[in-house]
């Protein structure tokens, strides 16, 4: 796949093969274009080159809704919630193309899940810690049950038992059957629970294998992984 | 009298106290780590200290100054840099005007001196230049710097505002998760680059949710839990702290 | 160096201009120059504007006030205190000024949406006073007899009577205020100017006072458009209440959006094509204004960020 901004390629030429059911983590440095990736399969930058298939349905070229409408949702980098509205009608929104009887059930499901939310449901987002706001847009997708999880730095900003909670979520949908891509910089917890994995660098493919593989191999651990 | 103090700070918001009675003192040369949970209160003390937030209760003095409820911008003036934790750039301003706005200000105060380009202040500029042109190289972002800021990626933005808040060379400066969305081995130079200013003489508060960091770095630990200080000492002793584990690393 | 010779032939080319209006087209001398004074003080007029709600984001709609109170001290100071252009302009100026600090002190308070909407009743309520202080603006009935301006005094004073005349006085004027322009937004002030606009806490966090940049724009803006009224009132000689209604601000709007907000280019050429359009629309009369209205459309979904972001666009593949 090849895709860029106006003047500018990010994508030049990135290849990537997902099995369902597997959470792969998409790593590298800053600028590499993990970003552009994700956005790129949402449909919110467009391609222009190459293709990307879910299921053998080409998605290139569709719009956002469509792509959610094929069971894709899409957790953005950083702050991407309706600040105005509380923590529940937040919720509210995430599951906005649901009609089904469920939601209602989800959301307190939700609530159980992560405490925080519960005690904040009135809250307006906006006034939510930057980790809450996390764990908020999370949740947020989550309630689609997607079956492809986009998500772009899960672990942003939350403190170690929230991260390792996200985390354990993560897991666990995947467990019921959503497969997860995930952009990390938080490289070795990602890694380490990650089917596979995938390094970028400079809108290129630089290594890929199994989570283990990329844990272990030397030149990774130097230049991604610190130290 | 401390360099940096904070008495009894409160800070309440509809329905929660963000900000429960936190003492605080910071000397002149330290490096303290803040850590908490998510929503401790630790963003809202920084916003609190640089007077981007009116406390409820308590006076904040820095040099011997009281600085209580002073407007930001003096505050920066008097020599406190911070940055944002949810990222913050001038999005339209080109990735070297964000730095070079960030020194103009302590250069010269009078609206018509900037209007009448001196030589001196010619001079100022190439400095200045030269400043910010040393920091893009080590945040590897020489090669943007004539792209507007909005362009860059999350983490290089975030690299940027940290760069920027560098600029001044602020006396103290308050970092709210510096190291979040960046890479692991940028946050290896950063941490570098922290540890360099800290020996240079700068004070440093620092708030960070990525304990190598702040095990690595932190000479002095503060721990927040619901707006209150429930331990403070040295990195290894937190750790060990039952109280803190319990709060906050968990297991 | 080719940029220069541009530069320099262009220059050349507009201080010549009523000799080549006479060349080209000798009965339209006046009427073309006529059109091109409005075009000049549009311009310097929009480019005053452009400072507070290009470069530091305040979406003001006092404009046409501040315009109006230098339109209406210039005139009644020549009228009924036999003051000259230069110091009536001045005081056209600093009144202007004066007010637009004055104001800005509560205003500034406000943000956004309430910023706006202060200001506009700012602006209403000059219209009003204009309209019905009867006694020092002959309101409706309008200020008449405002002599065309001379510089200079006694003998040596030189009469601007002439189109042509009154039409290098408004170019002087708008090559003032486009250096005025320049010299603010560039460099160090343009930078604390845009910083502003962009993140106010960020620039707070950099030192900067928000509030104290927003005013100088403010103020500045004021004294200029307090200029531009009072050669405009020199230039009709007859000055009523509707010159400064809130439509002006529309005007402004439109010159600026449809040029490039924020930019000096753009600006300018907003205001040549919001004069000078609706002229050479003037060979299909009945549908002159549907036609004019449908290309300032086209021109905004073609290129929203104005004009000028086309020429950039050129100017830059041509380097590239
Ligand atoms: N403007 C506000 N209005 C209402 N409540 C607020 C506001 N800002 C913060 N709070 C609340 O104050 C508490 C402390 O928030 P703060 O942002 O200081 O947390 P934090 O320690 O920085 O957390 P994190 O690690 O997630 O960044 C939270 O419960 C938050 O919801
Ligand atoms: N809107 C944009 N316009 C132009 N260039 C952009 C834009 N967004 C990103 N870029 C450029 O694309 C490159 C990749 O950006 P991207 O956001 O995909 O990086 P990333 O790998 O997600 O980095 P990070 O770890 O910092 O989030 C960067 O060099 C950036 O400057
Ligand atoms: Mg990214
Ligand atoms: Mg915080």
């Amino acid at each position: 796949m090849r895709a860029g901004y106006a003047e500018v390629e990010v994508l030049r030429g990135v290849s990537l093969e997902v099995r369902s059911g597997d959470i792969v983590s998409i790593i590298g440095a800053n600028g590499a274009g993990k970003s552009t990736l994700l956005k790129t399969v949402f449909g919110l930058v467009t391609a222009h080159g190459g293709s990307i298939r879910l299921a053998g349905e080409e998605l290139a070229g569709r719009r956002p809704v469509e792509v959610l409408a094929r069971g894709v949702s899409y957790v953005p980098q950083g702050r991407c919630n309706f600040p105005a509205m509380t923590v529940e009608e937040n919720l509210e929104m995430g599951a906005y193309t649901r009609n089904d009887a469920g939601v209602r059930r989800d959301i307190d499901a939700m609530m159980q899940r992560f405490p925080m939310l519960g005690s904040k449901r009135v809250d307006p987002a906006g006034t939510l810690s930057g980790g809450q706001q996390q764990v908020l847009e999370i949740a947020m997708a989550l309630l689609l049950h997607p079956r492809l999880l986009l998500v772009d730095e899960p672990s942003l900003g939350l403190d170690p038992r929230m991260a390792e909670l996200v985390f354990a979520t993560i897991e666990s949908i995947n467990r019921e059957g959503t497969t997860v891509v995930m952009v990390e910089q938080n490289a070795k917890t990602a890694l380490s629970i990650s089917h596979r994995a995938f390094v970028l660098e400079l809108g290129r493919n630089r290594f890929e294998g199994t989570g283990r593989e990329l844990l272990d191999n030397p030149e990774v651990r130097t230049h991604y992984l610190g130290r | 009298m401390a360099f940096f103090a904070v008495h009894g700070l409160v800070k309440r918001f509809l329905g929660v106290t963000a900000i429960d009675r936190v003492d605080l003192t910071v000397e002149r040369g330290e490096l303290v780590a803040l850590i908490g949970p998510n929503g401790s209160g630790k963003t809202t003390l920084f916003n609190c200290v640089t007077g981007f937030m009116p406390a409820d209760a308590g006076r904040v003095t820095f040099r011997e100054r009281d600085v209580t409820g002073i407007a930001p911008h003096r505050i920066a003036r008097l020599g406190v840099g911070r940055t944002f934790q949810l990222v913050s750039v001038f999005s339209r301003l080109t990735v070297l005007d964000n730095l070079l706005v960030f020194l103009q200000q302590h250069q010269e105060d009078s609206v018509l001196g900037r209007l009448l380009r001196t030589a001196r202040l010619r001079r100022y500029e190439r400095e200045a230049l030269d400043r910010a042109h040393a920091l893009l190289a080590w945040v590897k972002l020489a090669d943007h710097a004539h792209a507007p800021a909005g362009t860059l990626s999350y983490g290089q933005r975030k690299l940027l505002a940290f760069a920027a808040a560098l600029m001044p060379n602020p006396e103290l400066i308050l970092l709210d998760e510096p190291a979040a969305a960046v890479n692991p081995t940028m946050i290896e130079t950063m941490k570098r680059h922290i540890l360099a200013l800290n020996r240079e003489g700068k004070t440093i508060l620092l708030v960070e949710h990525n304990m190598d960091v702040v095990m690595d770095l932190a000479q002095r630990v503060v721990v927040l839990d619901h707006g209150a200080k429930i331990a403070e000492g040295a990195p290894e002793a937190i750790r060990r702290d039952p109280r803190v584990i319990d709060a906050y690393f968990g297991r | 160096m080719r940029r220069a010779v541009a530069w320099g032939l262009g220059g050349a080319a507009l201080v010549a201009m009523p000799w080549l209006v006479r060349a080209v087209a000798p009965g339209q001398q006046r009427y073309v120059l006529h059109i091109l004074v409005f075009t000049g003080l549009f311009a310097a007029l929009a480019l005053s504007y452009d400072l507070v709600v290009g470069h530091v984001g305040s979406l003001s709609l006092a404009h046409p006030a501040f315009f109006g109170i230098g339109a209406y001290t210039a005139a009644l100071l020549a009228t009924r205190a036999g003051f000259t252009f230069l110091p009536d302009t001045l005081a056209a100026m600093i009144l202007a000024g004066l007010v637009a600090w004055l104001i800005g002190v509560p205003m500034f308070r406000l943000h956004e949406h309430a910023f706006a909407i202060g200001t506009l009743g700012f602006a209403m309520v000059t219209h009003i006073v204009a309209t019905n202080w009867v006694d020092l603006t002959r309101g409706p009935l309008c200020v008449t007899g405002i002599p065309r301006p001379a510089l200079g005094m006694g003998p040596v004073a030189i009469k601007l009577t002439s189109v042509p005349h009154y039409y290098w006085l408004a170019l002087a004027s708008l090559g003032l205020v486009a250096l005025l322009y320049h010299g603010l937004t560039t460099f160090r002030l343009g930078r604390a100017f845009h910083a502003v606009r962009d993140n106010e806490m960020l620039a707070a966090a950099a030192g900067i006072d928000p509030r104290r940049y927003r005013m100088l724009a403010f103020v500045v803006g004021a004294v200029v458009a307090g200029g531009i009224g009072a050669l405009y009132a020199h230039y009709i000689t007859v000055l009523c209440p509707e010159e400064m209604t809130v439509a002006l601000t529309i005007n402004l709007l439109v010159i600026v959006f449809i040029g490039g907000v924020g930019r000096l280019r753009g600006v300018v050429i907003g205001a040549v094509l919001f004069t000078v359009l609706p002229e050479i629309l003037r060979i299909a009369p009945t549908w002159r204004l549907v036609i004019y209205g449908g290309l300032l459309l086209a021109i905004v979904v073609r290129w929203p960020e104005g004009l000028e972001s086309a020429l950039r666009r050129s100017g830059r593949s041509r380097t590239a």
